[in-house]
């Protein structure tokens, strides 16, 4: 399933266990590490300076975990719609991601159930990039049931 | 048990920083919100279409749900914050992990982050976080060196006390360099 626009949001009776989502793809450079880290208010060091990231045996600046959190949310509401709600979200950092390399977002639904007048959504998703898993999580989406919004 | 294990095992169950919550130096906002999606690239219109939004279950503006450990990240001293480990602000001498620091293990990674989200958070609003130490591994060899995994939950509450989101974080402390 994939939505008209930005503005819309998938019906939840629609999605299926198994669906997997839209791949997301992010060509990662410094640029990209220290922005997400300042807009995120981390300034750890190891996030934007090379020399002092080389000082805790990192050969570079490294992406900082609250953008991989955003990145994963950004996953799943370019997939869900702007009605999504992320309920849940839990993630493990394996490798480090550095500039230069990609990241590859992918994930499945691998539940669904009802509560109330929400819909909600469990997926399973993963980040890797030249390295191996950069990311691998789970999460819970909720959607509307009856408004999608569309 | 030696006296560092008996110093570690006395932080579970106690409070990270003053033991009184941290509030967010600044209400939910839409320049940091719009500096957020830039930097993410994420378009979703209820961070930034007020009309937009207003359509929408949320009913106007709201924060990106994960930006919520954003507010409450420490307002930064600049200089010096290499020397200090990548502390942000200088210490008080009561932040739990400068044992660790003390004791070698001085770098930081983070390791595992788990939100749940109870709502999202409308623009004016104010966060505040309490933090507590819920364990502290066993000294453990890994691939950057010998280091303690630590892991804490942190309990994030609106103006009214409510609680809006709680999120399990496990950072590595270690000692760097010590391996190949």
């Amino acid at each position: 399933m994939t939505r008209a626009d930005r503005t819309a949001t998938l019906d939840w009776a629609s999605i299926a266990v198994g669906d997997e989502l839209p791949t997301l793809i992010i060509d990662v450079t410094a640029t990209v590490i220290v922005a997400g880290a300042i807009a995120t208010r981390d300034f750890m060091p190891v996030h934007h300076d090379r020399a002092y990231a080389n000082t805790q045996g990192a050969p570079d600046i490294f992406m900082n975990i609250l953008s991989d959190t955003a990145y994963c949310s950004r996953f799943l509401t370019d997939w869900a719609g702007p009605q999504a709600m992320v309920r849940k979200l839990a993630i493990r950092l394996g490798v480090p991601t550095f500039p230069g390399s990609t990241l590859t977002y992918t994930g499945q639904v691998v539940g669904i159930s009802r509560s109330g007048d929400e819909g909600l959504i469990d997926v399973e998703l993963r980040a890797t990039n030249n390295l191996g898993d950069h990311v691998s999580g789970t999460a819970v989406v909720s959607l509307p049931i009856g408004d999608t919004g569309a | 048990m030696s006296t560092f294990a008996d110093a570690i095992a006395a932080l579970v169950g106690t409070p990270v920083g003053s033991g009184r919550p941290t509030v967010a130096p600044d209400p939910v906002n839409q320049p940091m919100i719009r500096h957020w999606a830039a930097a993410f690239e994420d378009d979703n219109p209820i961070y930034t279409d007020a009309d937009f939004a207003a359509t929408t279950r949320f009913g106007g503006v709201v924060a990106p749900p994960l930006m919520l450990q954003t507010w409450t990240m420490a307002t930064p001293m600049i200089t010096g914050i290499g020397e200090r480990g990548g502390s942000p602000v200088p210490s008080d001498g009561a932040s739990p992990l400068a044992l660790f620091d003390d004791a070698g293990f001085v770098g930081t990674l983070a390791s595992n982050s788990e939100f749940e989200i109870m709502r999202y958070l409308a623009l004016g609003e104010t966060v505040s976080a309490s933090t507590v130490i819920e364990s502290i591994s066993d000294e453990k060899q890994t691939r950057l060196g010998p280091g303690y995994f630590v892991t804490w939950v942190t309990t994030y509450v609106d103006d009214t006390g409510g609680v809006v989101g709680v999120q399990r974080f496990r950072i590595l402390k270690f000692k760097p360099g010590s391996t190949p």
